[in-house]
């Protein structure tokens, strides 16, 4: 037997050599092709982050063993709530693959979750469950917030800008508000302790002149990652929220953000300045309310005293003919001051709120004077139709009523002689005054 | 009304929290606008209407926030202290 010839396999061809090339393209396809390596969590700490010029992550995840390359593309990186930073325990998901340049296998990270998510996100959903079994979060629970509140209640932390994004909208839409801020802690162990004392105190507290307790509680914080909210999923501060004497807003995080004791609120807001604009009315709004109300209130005593005359004046006639004549004029006499005091409280309350409004004007932005300006010509002219349904208002228009010695007023020469003293009454002050002669028209 | 019970009345409203000048302001209105009032009756409602609608725009042109910490004093009792935001920075 001969040797078999194998011409084809030359001894230099028979040695599989590869190109690195092909090796790492090997390397490749196989972890690609590898069914655990395609779909993987991975848990440890983060070593060096760097982020390149077009956005991406690049950092290492270690642990006492061993370290992986990881990278974050930028449009993934740009949607993610929470960023690798160095020595946080995290969780990446994503596959491993090799960059062929470098000779690297890396994991592809798609989501990173702080270490222990998987944890939080179980408590989470069961208590959830049983909060809302127990009807924590019905909504016939929910109680309306109050108008105009005064008293407003606020549980955060002191330092942060939540305190002054709520204090900025509150000073800016509603001055008229006492805010009193109850502090607790707003992250951290045990911070979910110290929210419930707070939400205690504020409950506690009563104006120290009125005895009123606050109107309204805003709960806020202001975003951050699963980990930091989470004192807002807690069990007792959910029910500390549910059980709080009045209506409670709770603004956590930003809009995406869902925690549990959003759910018990009486209402959520999206975020801690939002709770602030949700709870305060507006002063210009309320200024233009009261301007209405000014108007409705003239309108109707308007309306009351030209009725009142009209019928006044009707039994006056009806009694002109049955009874004497003093009993008459002393009708007359009662009918004239009550409507002269009527005439001068307006005419009074005419220039305080000419004084008012233009003080109010002055303080508001022009959309508002606008609408107040309606209301000054409305009160003016209502104004004077009330004066003139007056009998002293004719004095304003020149006239003088004059009376004889015995205080009655004269309605012809022949009621006095020469020599009797006369009160003349003018629009302003009176004349003390003597008959010089008396000239009837004998008509 | 008479001169004294104006006066009464212009104290106790002078001393009226926003809101429940407000609300009284408006029971007035509707209680005039209803009709059906003696005359005497219709002029006490709007003297006192007037010094309501005064009271609630004196206080909502002169308004200044009151911002303030309730810290708690040893008893337990509360007290509100005025909070500036810069003492917030230090805690």
């Amino acid at each position: 037997m001969r040797e078999p010839v194998r011409p084809s396999e030359a001894p230099a061809a028979s040695l599989p050599i590869m190109s690195v090339g092909e090796l790492t393209g090997l390397i490749k396809s196989t972890l690609r092709l590898a069914p655990r390596l395609r779909e993987v969590w991975v848990e440890g700490e983060v070593g060096q982050v760097s982020i390149s010029a077009a956005g991406h992550c690049y950092f290492t995840l270690k642990d006492e063993r061993a370290q992986l390359r990881c990278v974050i593309f930028r449009d993934d990186r740009i949607m993610m709530p929470f960023e690798a930073r160095t020595g946080l325990r995290l969780v990446a998901q994503g596959s491993i693959d090799v960059f062929e340049p470098q000779g690297a296998y890396q994991l592809y990270v798609r989501s990173l979750q702080p270490s222990g998510f998987g944890d939080l996100a179980l408590r989470f959903e069961a208590l959830k469950a049983k909060l809302q079994q127990e009807g924590l979060f019905e909504s016939q629970r929910k109680r309306p917030l109050p108008a105009v509140p005064l008293n407003i209640g606020v549980v955060t932390s002191l330092s942060g800008a939540v305190l002054h994004d709520i204090r900025r909208v509150v000073a800016r839409r509603w001055p008229l508000a006492r805010v009193l801020v109850s502090a607790c802690q707003v992250q951290g162990q045990g911070a979910e302790r110290t929210i419930v004392a707070a939400l205690r105190r504020v409950s506690r507290w009563t104006d120290e002149e009125t005895g009123r307790a606050t109107d309204v509680v805003i709960l806020a914080r202001g975003g951050g990652s699963l980990e930091d909210l989470w004192p807002f999923n807690d069990e007792a501060v959910v029910r500390a929220v549910a059980a709080h004497p009045c209506p409670i807003v709770v603004g956590v995080g930003h809009e995406t953000d869902v925690t549990l004791a959003e759910f018990a609120a009486d209402v959520r807001a999206a975020t801690p300045s939002v709770a602030a604009e949700l709870i305060v009315p507006s002063r210009a709004d309320e200024l233009a309310r009261v301007a209405q109300l000014a108007q409705r209130l003239n309108g109707a005593t308007a309306r009351a005293l030209a009725d009142r005359r009209q019928g006044l004046t009707t039994e006056a006639r009806a009694l002109e003919s049955r009874h004497p004549q003093a009993q008459i004029t002393a009708d007359r006499e009662r009918v004239g001051v009550l409507l002269d005091r009527a005439a001068r409280v307006l005419v009074r309350r005419l220039e305080i709120g000419r004084a008012a409004l233009t003080r109010a004007a002055e303080a508001l932005p022009a959309l508002v004077v606008g609408r107040i300006g309606v209301g000054r010509a409305e009160f003016a002219r209502q104004s004077a139709a009330l004066s003139a349904l007056s009998p002293y208002a004719t004095l304003e228009r020149g006239y003088s009523i004059v009376r004889g010695p015995d205080g009655v007023v004269l309605r012809e020469a022949k009621a006095v002689k020469p020599g009797d003293p006369l009160n003349v009454r003018l629009q302003r002050g009176e004349l003390g005054a003597r008959v010089e002669s008396v000239r009837d028209s004998g008509s | 009304m008479s001169e004294a019970n104006l006066d009464a009345e212009r104290q106790r409203i002078a001393a009226l929290p926003f809101d429940k000048a407000l609300a009284e302001f408006k029971q007035v209105v509707e209680k005039l606008e209803a009709g059906n009032l003696a005359l005497e009756e219709s002029i006490a409602l709007f003297e006192q209407g007037v010094l309501l609608q005064r009271r609630c725009e004196k206080m909502l042109s002169d308004a200044e926030l009151r911002f303030q910490r309730l810290v708690e004093q040893a008893g337990g009792k509360l007290r509100a202290v005025d909070l500036s935001l810069g003492d917030a920075a230090e805690e």
